[in-house]
């Protein structure tokens, strides 16, 4: 029976149109290479260590399991990012080129369009996910994992990719830029499967003065893919594992997670039909037609024109509103995180734990994080965006030098990132004043974020100029900045662990990592201590201490200048 | 004002713009025409500094476009095929935006912007976001923005497309003014007709390479094409057909409709003997015109319309 009722022509155009972006083959390419050399390492590792035959095929089960587990995981993470990504710009690229109104005027609905879109992009993954299949099966014959286990978490990761899907789907209606859809989405998970089933843990117990028990536990997290994945996974490693309760949660679990989906893909289909129904009609811009009525009914509404000061690309940066267009709904998504945020500094007040440097540690690195997710973004996008948009040309086409025009987008990425690097300032202001923290905190902290934004400014001006597509130059400065701080570590300490080399090389470069900085330095400035634990070196005190974070942002700074006179470089080409 | 000597952009293997050679003298407006995908948009992205060429070198004013961008882009004025905007500026920022890119002083640049606005009939539109005009608004700001530097070249690639009837006529005029004041025009456009009314000079491109640049008047000995005039009489057509048939500048005289169409021997004109010869032989003379060759015409025979 054909399936052309459920999608259309739309599922087939998807296909034939995916096979034609070469960003698909980049993406399915990285992925395999990662797994390849993952499992090469991972390999090595586990096979590395001598022993008699005996020991040898004891410690392949223990080998296959590591494995087995280590490729679940790897392919339930980068499919579900690589589902984001794809799904992002799905519907928008359709509103953006006035394709969608022009679907309305065919037989196709918008049910087949959401679903001709979500399909075509699953097929692809479900392809990715059949790679790893026969490996999967070969490493069952070391014995130890157990079939429940590698079908439970390819379904878990089915539908949690289908639901990130339909996640990414759905906010791909309501923006043109697939960075923006990416941003929300993870907020969107991070809110969904980390922040609210904490807080409810808390909120319980400040009701009732008790932690839940096992089955609210397994309750709250019954429907978080990641929790049921760690869960599934610490069952089969254990011994007395080998599945038994993930067994039966498993396909309650993905019964939600696709009765969510469904009910997303519902919500998506209203939307599309709305807004493809707006467009069919000619009216492009709700918003402007508002607004346009609003200005002709009170002339006097109008703001005046404001005058040009200073350097002029800087001050056309500025211009731009912090909060974007959207201001009323910005403020509220703000205000929401915001009073979630307050929530958890007073159940921390409640609890009695705001002294204790973990919790610090907590928030900082989650700061630290926002905050560089910001900053990874922003300067990717303000070359593009005006490659996008046209105006490009126009602003290469005066008598502006070229480093007039970088440091103007520089100077407005920097002040666009201020506001979200606020929330750790915030926090490390507000908490020296209390006295939990030591004020040097502020100037450490002053370092990294200067040269976190200096060297990430760096690099997303040169992937601006280097790439035309504003989804391209973010994903370019993401993976480097993964590549940097995340595959190279890891895959040193696969290598030292391999070759049995010197863990300092590893310390070492750990010392030079932002989250690690952020780390030390927020753990040597809570309590009385002084003490700072670099992991590469000794013990040390605040002024080794602020030397070294010195030295890594002259020499990060230094690679951030680099990267900027090559886009400086690369300014005038790729210009249309 | 404008030349260029060899001027060749290669993209890969396919040639945009071959060996082009071109002169546009000051104060002319020149009418660069040419199917789509010709490399018109190409040569004038070369002209403003915003592509390299691959060979050849092209001058504005006298200036290398290639060594001299920065001086050439204080010359020139630049509205691309397809204007791009900024979705967050109003239009007086906007152009006071573009004024101070040019480095114009803060002081002055309240009445430069206040005079293009006039200029473009803009005067009303200067508080309206940029992204929630017409499109014809967009182009008029398109051709205000070119004008904030006071440019001695305007450099125009189709700057009517996508406008209505009176918003053409008022980009002609704009356009005559423009000459009138002074300007150097280069200017793109399909609408053959409309640039057949502004331009002292047209170029035809094809493949890259210029296929007649010159006045209209050239077209007609470049194609081989020999002059004609048409004549009306009141009565008698047959007879004033014979007569003018035995005048030696004549090449051939034949009946189209309600008038004689009469064709001189190549370089040979005669308006005035025919003329002559009417009103002697008694025949009512109710017009007598020279026959103009069209420029879509002129176009139709110089291209053969492959594209690349």
């Amino acid at each position: 029976m054909s399936l052309s009722w459920l999608t259309g022509p739309i599922f087939e155009k998807e296909l034939r149109v995916s096979s034609r972006r070469r960003r698909n083959y980049v993406l399915r390419f990285a992925y395999l290479a990662l797994l390849t050399g993952f499992l090469a390492l991972f390999w090595l590792q586990a096979v590395q260590i001598g022993g008699g035959n005996l020991n040898q095929v004891s410690r392949m089960a223990e080998a296959g399991k590591g494995i087995t587990s280590f490729v679940i995981w790897f392919q339930f993470i980068a499919t579900q990012i690589i589902a984001l990504i794809m799904l992002s710009n799905s519907i928008s690229d359709e509103v953006y080129n006035r394709t969608l109104g022009l679907l309305m005027t065919t037989p196709i609905n918008s049910f087949q369009i959401v679903i001709g879109k979500l399909l075509s992009k699953l097929l692809q993954i479900i392809l990715i996910l059949g790679i790893s299949l026969p490996l999967l099966a070969i490493i069952r014959v070391f014995g130890g994992v157990p079939w429940i286990y590698v079908v439970s978490s390819l379904c878990v990761t089915l539908t949690a990719v289908i639901f990130v899907g339909s996640l990414s789907l759905f906010f791909s209606v309501f923006s043109r830029r697939a960075y923006v859809v990416i941003i929300v989405v993870i907020l969107t998970l991070f809110v969904v499967f980390g922040l609210l089933p904490w807080l409810s843990g808390f909120l319980y117990f400040f009701v009732t003065g008790n932690w839940p028990g096992p089955r609210l536990t397994a309750a709250i997290f019954f429907p978080n893919p990641y929790g049921v994945m760690t869960y599934s996974t610490a069952m089969m490693i254990s011994p007395m594992g080998a599945g038994g309760m993930a067994a039966r949660l498993w396909p309650v679990h993905c019964g939600i997670m696709l009765a969510a989906s469904s009910a997303i893909l519902f919500l998506s289909v209203c939307v599309v039909r709305k807004v493809a129904l707006r467009q069919a009609t000619g009216q492009t811009a709700v918003r402007s037609s508002k607004k346009a009525r609003t200005l002709s009914e009170s002339p006097s509404k109008v703001a005046p024109p404001r005058r040009v000061a200073g350097p002029v690309v800087m001050w056309k940066e500025l211009r731009t509103p912090v909060l974007g267009r959207r201001k009323i709904r910005m403020i509220i998504a703000i205000g929401i995180g915001l009073i979630l945020l307050g929530i958890t500094y007073a159940l921390g007040w409640f609890e009695n734990v705001l002294d204790e440097k973990s919790v610090h540690m907590a928030y900082v690195i989650i700061f630290t994080a926002i905050g560089m997710l910001f900053t990874t973004i922003l300067p990717a996008t303000c070359i593009t965006s005006e490659k996008e948009s046209q105006a490009w040309p126009l602003l290469l086409a005066t008598t502006l030098s070229d480093w007039q025009i970088l440091f103007g987008k520089f100077a407005g990425v920097v002040r666009r990132c201020m506001p979200i690097w606020c929330l750790l300032f915030g926090h490390i202001i507000v908490f020296s004043l209390v006295g939990y923290i030591h004020p040097v905190a502020i100037v450490h902290f002053g370092i990294l974020v200067a040269w976190i934004v200096v060297f990430l400014s760096g690099t997303g001006l040169y992937f601006s100029t280097r790439f035309k597509h504003t989804t391209t130059a973010v994903i370019a400065n993401f993976a480097l900045a993964g590549v940097i701080w995340a595959l190279v570590p890891i895959v040193m300490l696969m290598i030292v662990g391999i070759t049995q080399g010197d863990i300092d090389l590893v310390s070492g470069l750990m010392d030079t990592h932002p989250f690690f900085q952020a780390g030390v330095a927020v753990i040597g400035a809570t309590g009385s201590s002084g003490i700072y634990y670099w992991p590469g070196m000794e013990s040390s005190d605040v002024a080794e201490s602020t030397i070294w974070m010195l030295a890594c942002m002259v020499g990060y700074m230094l690679i951030g200048w680099l990267f900027m006179w090559r886009a400086k470089y690369r300014l005038r080409r790729n210009i249309f | 004002m404008i030349k260029t000597q060899n001027l060749s952009k290669n993209y890969g293997d396919l040639t945009a713009v071959g060996n082009l050679n071109l002169t546009i003298e000051q104060g002319d407006i020149f009418g660069f025409i040419g199917p789509n995908g010709a490399g018109k948009t190409t040569t004038m992205r070369i002209l403003v500094t915003l592509l390299e060429p691959t060979h050849g070198t092209a001058f504005i004013n006298g200036l290398d476009v290639r060594k001299h961008g920065k001086k050439v882009r204080r010359l020139v004025g630049y509205m691309p095929d397809f204007m791009g905007v900024y979705d967050d500026l109003k239009v007086f920022e906007y152009l006071e935006f573009f004024a101070a890119a040019f480095s114009i002083e803060r002081r002055k640049r309240k009445g430069i912007v206040e005079g293009v606005l006039e200029l473009t009939d803009l005067q009303s539109k200067q508080s309206a976001t940029v992204d929630s005009l017409s499109r014809g608004m967009q182009q008029r700001l398109g051709l205000a923005r070119v004008l904030i530097h006071d440019p001695k070249v305007l450099i125009l690639d189709e700057p009517a497309s996508g406008l209505d009837p009176r918003a053409r006529i008022e980009i002609r005029e704009l356009l005559r003014e423009l000459k009138r004041m002074g300007k150097t025009i280069m200017i793109s456009s399909h609408i053959l007709s409309e640039l057949e009314e502004i331009c002292d000079h047209i170029g035809i491109i094809e493949h890259g390479r210029m296929v007649f640049s010159g006045t209209l008047a050239d077209i007609r000995p470049h194609l081989g094409i020999q002059s004609k005039v048409r004549v009306k009489v009141t009565a008698n057509q047959d007879k004033a057909v014979e007569l003018l048939s035995a005048l030696p500048p004549i090449r051939e005289v034949e009946v189209v409709d309600d008038y004689i169409s009469v064709t001189f021997h190549e370089g040979k004109e005669g308006d005035g003997l025919i003329a002559r010869s009417l009103v002697e032989a008694k025949f009512d003379l109710v017009s007598l015109q020279p026959e103009q060759l069209k420029l879509d015409d002129a176009f139709l025979q110089l291209t053969k319309g492959m594209v690349h």
